[in-house]
């Protein structure tokens, strides 16, 4: 069984983000961290290897810091890490960077002459919280998704997975290969122990450039290949305070609050 | 994207030429230079090479389309078996709204299995035209085969703009029809405008909700955009119908897949935080799991539901499906009451469209008060007893 979990490295999402005097997210002191959603995935992913056989591969867009993303993911069950480093990349939209993961990955196939089974990334990331890669990455490269998944098993080529839903939840089989966005499951990310932080150092981390990927269509990438427009980003406007209730002792609040509300017809 | 275009006539050295790039990103062939995927854009060659030999190109602008030719807003009808979701009034009030300003048609796309019936009940909500495709292959929603419905759709009427709710079939279909399509999406938008000129102005929470960006999709039809349940409002139901409905068919090879739903799984007598009209809010002011049977009282006796904030869910005290804020669910109940809730941004952004919000904590200073309607600076042990108490009362007399 080969794996392949998409990461994204993003701002760490317990800091506030403001924007610069130029308009752009302060992201200057904020700690880059794998995106949640991505972890869940990259657990639920070493949880079938390890019920299974397999290997997985860690494939990530970014700067040379997100290799220490990878580093990371290399400790706690990627077998494989892979960087996709191109500035020209930067500003893409989802499609975009779908397009980008979809070509990596055909890259991978290629090099490795293995096929992937699965493709897990997570439901979305913490930052734009879009979560259309998934789905959008399984149209590109033509194959099923299932998206929200908090259990998944796979025998045979076949994939059944558990999505989560507003109700409840679906059980849903396809075919392999298969895309699966998975949202937090039962349980969390393993922590790495000191053995696999160690092995991990050692574990190369391979480069790819725009020119190794044949199927790149470099018009869809980047800013200027990019359908949707951000034109503009700001920070929300600040609410005006209600009316604050503070009295003496904390019953006296509590009665007159009552007494506020019950006269606003809230009760 | 900007090119370098090369004329050939002008080239003196070719050798000479190539050992100018850095990146070893020329090359000859035949005898002529060519530029391979290597290049950076650096324009060294531009700037050292025989003037006129490169010439760099600036970002030609993409063929602009015709929007006239696309026209139109859709809503995408959510269900379940036929059961139509809220989310989409919501959306047709919306979509009717944006309609106007251009003098569009609202149109919804039913896609399901022995929904003919059901379908009328979108006309009372002011659709000029609800396209139809009713067959048993399309019973249950399966990604391929409803993409394949939706691209048929697209490809006959053109619409100019799509609405999705946000929900998990939304958000997986919106995706795949825009890759299908090659266009344009943006998801969760909480504030839709239409301009003159036909494009969308979506306005959407990022970073956990601390920025708000605004996006558009300038030169891409139809322009896609999903927006979560109890973001917008719901038109009032009319008593009698309007508009028609389309009954649309696809050729039974296009609804293919290899995708089975073995089965549906409800959750048992839970209620939704998303459908209650009370909702009272745990945060991490309370101490221990036990205290939560307090505030549950006060839900009951409200006829509520209780929630929490995100610490609460990741201890585990509460199901994931109870958290409010934007790691979990968008809530517009007609009451909240916040109990030990500070208030951060990605909480807020998750329910401060609800009509009447009170917060209770103990910190002056917490910023729940700046969006709390009512704020009571208190410790929430002391004042929910109160509040049962007096609610007691009240409901008694």
């Amino acid at each position: 069984m080969e794996i392949l979990v998409c990461i994204k490295q993003v701002p760490d999402d317990s800091v506030e983000v403001h924007l610069t005097e130029e308009g752009k997210p302060d992201l200057a002191n904020i700690t880059p961290v794998v995106n949640a959603f991505d972890t869940y995935a990259l657990e639920m992913a070493a949880r079938l290897k390890e019920a299974g056989e397999g290997e997985i591969t860690a494939l990530c867009i970014g700067g040379e810091e997100a290799r220490n993303s990878l580093k990371n993911c290399l400790a706690v069950g990627a077998d494989h890490a892979y960087l996709v480093q191109e500035d020209r990349f930067d500003g893409s939209d989802s499609r975009g960077i779908s397009h980008i993961l979809m070509c990596a990955a055909k890259k991978i196939e290629e090099d490795t002459g293995k096929k992937f089974d699965l493709i897990f990334c997570g439901k979305e990331a913490t930052d734009a919280a879009l979560g259309q890669v998934g789905a959008e990455l399984s149209e590109m490269l033509g194959t099923g998704v299932i998206t929200n998944v908090i259990e998944v098993e796979f025998a045979e080529g076949q994939v059944c997975a558990k999505q989560e839903t507003e109700e409840g939840y679906r059980l849903i089989e396809t075919a392999s290969p298969c895309v699966l966005t998975v949202t937090k499951p039962d349980y969390d990310p393993r922590y790495p122990t000191i053995k696999n932080k160690m092995a991990a150092r050692k574990k190369p981390i391979g480069t790819i450039k725009a020119q190794d990927l044949s199927v790149l269509e470099p018009e869809k990438t980047g800013e200027g290949g990019a359908f949707v427009k951000t034109l503009k980003l700001y920070e929300p406007p600040k609410k005006e305070a209600g009316i604050k209730i503070q009295e003496e002792t904390a019953q006296d609040s509590a009665l007159k609050a009552v007494a506020m509300m019950a006269d606003a017809k809230v009760f | 994207m900007a090119k370098l275009e090369i004329n050939q006539e002008k080239i003196t050295d070719l050798s000479e030429l190539i050992k100018i790039c850095p990146f070893g990103a020329m090359e000859e062939k035949d005898g002529k230079l060519e530029i391979n995927s290597a290049c950076k854009m650096c324009r060294l060659c531009v700037k050292k090479g025989p003037e006129g030999a490169v010439t760099y190109v600036e970002d030609q602008k993409a063929e602009e389309i015709d929007k006239s030719l696309w026209n139109g807003i859709v809503v995408y009808v959510d269900h379940v078996d036929g059961k139509i979701h809220p989310v989409t009034y919501e959306l047709i009030g919306k979509a009717k709204e944006l309609a106007k300003k251009i003098s569009h048609p609202v149109y919804a796309l039913f896609i399901g299995s022995d929904i003919k019936e059901k379908s009328r009940e979108l006309l009372h909500y002011g659709v000029d035209q609800v396209f139809l495709y009713d067959d048993p292959e399309l019973s249950r929603f399966k990604i391929e085969p409803y993409t394949a419905v939706f691209e048929d759709f697209i490809q006959k009427q053109h619409p100019s703009a799509i609405l999705v709710g946000a929900t998990t079939v939304g958000r997986q279909l919106a995706p795949r029809v825009a890759a299908r399509m090659k266009t344009g999406l943006t998801a969760d938008c909480t504030i839709l405008e239409m301009n003159e000129n036909t494009d969308l102005s979506q306005i959407r929470p990022a970073f956990g909700g601390n920025i708000m960006a605004h996006i558009t999709t300038p030169n891409h039809r139809p322009q896609m955009a999903t927006v979560r349940y109890k973001v917008m409002n719901a038109p009032e139901r009319m008593e009698e119908e309007q508009g028609e409905i389309v009954e649309c068919s696809i050729e039974k090879d296009k609804l293919k897949t290899n995708v089975e739903v073995l089965d549906i799984v409800l959750k048992e007598k839970e209620k939704f935080i998303e459908s209650a009209d009370v909702l009272v809010v745990a945060g991490r002011g309370v101490k221990k799991e036990e205290d939560l049977l307090m505030l549950e009282e006060l839900a009951d006796l409200l006829g509520g539901q209780l929630a929490c904030t995100r610490p609460v869910a990741e201890n585990g005290w509460l199901d994931a499906k109870r958290q409010v804020g934007l790691s979990g669910r968008t809530v517009r109940p007609k009451l909240i009451i916040t109990c030990g809730v500070s208030g951060a941004i990605q909480f807020v952004a998750g329910m401060d469209h609800s009509d009447q919000i009170i917060a209770i904590n103990k910190d002056e200073k917490a910023s729940i008060f700046k969006v709390a309607h009512y704020g009571l600076v208190g410790d929430l042990y002391e004042v929910i007893p109160q509040f049962i108490e007096k609610i007691k009362e009240s409901q008694g007399a």
